[in-house]
């Protein structure tokens, strides 16, 4: 009997701590965004979702977060695995398996400042081209950051995710034992290039998918980097999401929440995609 | 790889440590200049004894991050024993993931009202439970695949020979998940201590953590202060890393 309050005691919280909050907050950014609750509610209205769904800067914010998460994670998936590729042993065993993990130890703020301070007009790249000759004023250096481009945004984000998926797809290459399919394939009368591109790579990616798409939608709703590395033009989704919020504005309220529940439905989408691709894969094998 | 390539390896990788290391030890640093002209230690002084309040930060980040790693580990270490055990453990278990569907500031943003209306805004309670929202959930999704049926049954025989459901966890489940107890300890420590969205809506800058110094600086234009917290910032997951070497390396030496 005693057992029997504990179980329902431990699923009870479970349900208060990880569902409820969800549940509360967006049911809550809802009836805000519909004109039902709030200090500016006035009934039931669609004008907010109106204003948002037609205006341009809530779609190119959509667009350039899913452009920045879809460059950051392409990059750092091709270096990454160029990487391991090359030398399977050398993250699992060795100097560098202690030292491919060091940059996991930077928090999201501090490599935006790290950035902020090495790409910046007036940061350590541009001191250095000044120094080498390349550029004679700070004018001349190029803008990669607070750029349209996200080019700040991703260079953090590739830093910040090139050591993870290295040190991931390392562990798969040892725990798939990619080693001897690779041996296997070669035996078989397969070059190099057909080992990699045939072999390696759809398999750690296959294995790895779930992984990087759950990083892929980290960096689409990352926050401190573009907060701070960011263009004030071309918005991700938190940063604008944020701003809008904290305006003094209590008009762009609704509009925040309304634009929080269309990331988080953009967000269930994805996440449905990959669960029915997850589950088609697993019918195959 | 060669040797070369490991080396210059190596060196990017320690590269924004010695760029921030530099910047903290700085203090004039006029364009075009490469390195600062003046050095001192000054601003690591300010965290022992300076006005500036970093040393409290540290302990008040500290003081959060053990706190939320603790509870965290602690309720999913049992209640993810209570899920694993279900026969509808999977339907269960989807139910963590729902804090990811939002990025944390805007669980933040969403959860803003619920805050103000329990006096839990822009207070120390209420940045813990708003980071219990996230760890919480990581600690039962790790968990849940610990437990499988050699720990039932070794839980039972606890039982069969006469010992409570205390003496169980106590005696047997804890000593056995030591190992996993410590990683997950950890892993929340670090989602914690790294957090700052969030912190800083539902703290409303009155929970002064590390990450919101480093933020405060950035803004100020400090650029040595923010250079310093972020060398705070970085110290502990490092030192964090070094022990799990030394812990793991003295493992793999011993008979």
């Amino acid at each position: 009997m005693q057992q029997r309050w504990a179980a329902y005691g431990g699923r009870s919280l479970f349900v208060l701590l990880s569902a409820v909050p969800i549940v509360a907050g967006v049911s809550y950014a809802l009836l805000y965004s519909l004109g039902l609750t709030g200090v500016m509610a006035e009934g039931f209205t669609l004008a907010h979702w109106q204003e948002i769904l037609g205006d341009a800067a809530f779609w190119r914010t959509l667009g350039f977060s899913l452009y920045v998460a879809a460059v950051s994670i392409l990059i750092a998936l091709g270096l990454s695995l160029a990487l391991v590729l090359r030398s399977p042993q050398a993250f699992t065993k060795g100097e560098l398996s202690f030292f491919i993990y060091l940059p996991l130890s930077i928090p999201a703020i501090v490599m935006a400042f790290f950035i902020f301070q090495l790409l910046g007009k007036g940061g350590w790249l541009s001191r250095v081209s000044h120094q080498l000759g390349l550029i004679s004023a700070l004018e001349q250096f190029p803008d990669w950051v607070n750029d349209n481009y996200g080019i700040g945004i991703i260079v953090a984000h590739v830093i910040m995710a090139t050591p993870f998926f290295t040190i991931f797809f390392a562990n798969l290459y040892q725990n798939e034992r990619l080693g001897e399919y690779l041996h296997l394939a070669a035996t078989l009368g397969a070059n190099g290039r057909q080992r990699v591109f045939r072999v390696a790579v759809p398999v750690l990616l296959r294995r790895g998918l779930a992984t990087v798409f759950l990083y892929f939608m980290f960096v689409m709703g990352s926050y401190e980097i573009p907060l701070l590395v960011g263009s004030q033009s071309v918005q991700m989704v938190s940063v604008r999401t944020i701003q809008r919020l904290q305006r003094y504005n209590l008009g762009d309220i609704p509009e925040a929440y309304a634009i929080s529940v269309a990331y988080t439905v953009l967000v269930v989408v994805l996440l449905s995609g990959l669960l029915w691709y997850n589950r088609k894969q697993m019918g195959r094998t | 790889m060669s040797r070369f390539t490991k080396i210059a390896l190596i060196g990017l990788i320690l590269f924004p440590f010695a760029f921030l290391l530099m910047l903290s030890v700085g203090r004039q640093w006029p364009y075009p200049a490469v390195f600062p002209e003046q050095w001192s230690l000054g601003n690591w002084q300010l965290v022992l004894v300076g006005s500036e309040g970093l040393g409290n930060s540290v302990l008040l980040s500290v003081l959060l991050s053990l706190s939320v790693a603790t509870l965290s580990t602690g309720l999913s270490f049992w209640v993810s024993r209570h899920i694993a055990y279900h026969p509808k453990r999977e339907a269960w278990l989807s139910l963590a993931y729902f804090p990811y569907v939002f990025a944390p500031v805007i669980l933040a943003a969403c959860l803003q009202f619920f805050f103000i209306v329990a006096g839990l805004y822009g207070t120390f309670g209420g940045v813990l439970l708003a980071q219990l929202f996230i760890t919480f959930p990581y600690g039962v999704i790790f968990f849940s695949s610990f437990w499988n049926e050699r720990l039932r049954s070794m839980e039972e025989l606890v039982k069969t020979l006469g010992g409570s459901t205390l003496q169980a966890y106590a005696k047997v489940l804890v000593p056995v998940a030591k190992g996993a107890l410590m990683t997950c300890f950890f892993q929340l420590f670090l989602i914690s201590w790294f957090e700052y969205g969030l912190t800083n809506l539902i703290g409303v800058g009155k929970v002064p953590t590390l990450t919101l110094r480093v933020f405060q600086y950035v803004n100020e234009a400090n650029i040595f202060l923010a250079a310093l917290a972020s060398c705070l910032l970085i110290l502990p997951p490092v030192a964090l890393l070094w022990l799990n070497r030394a812990v793991v390396f003295r493992e793999r030496i011993a008979p």
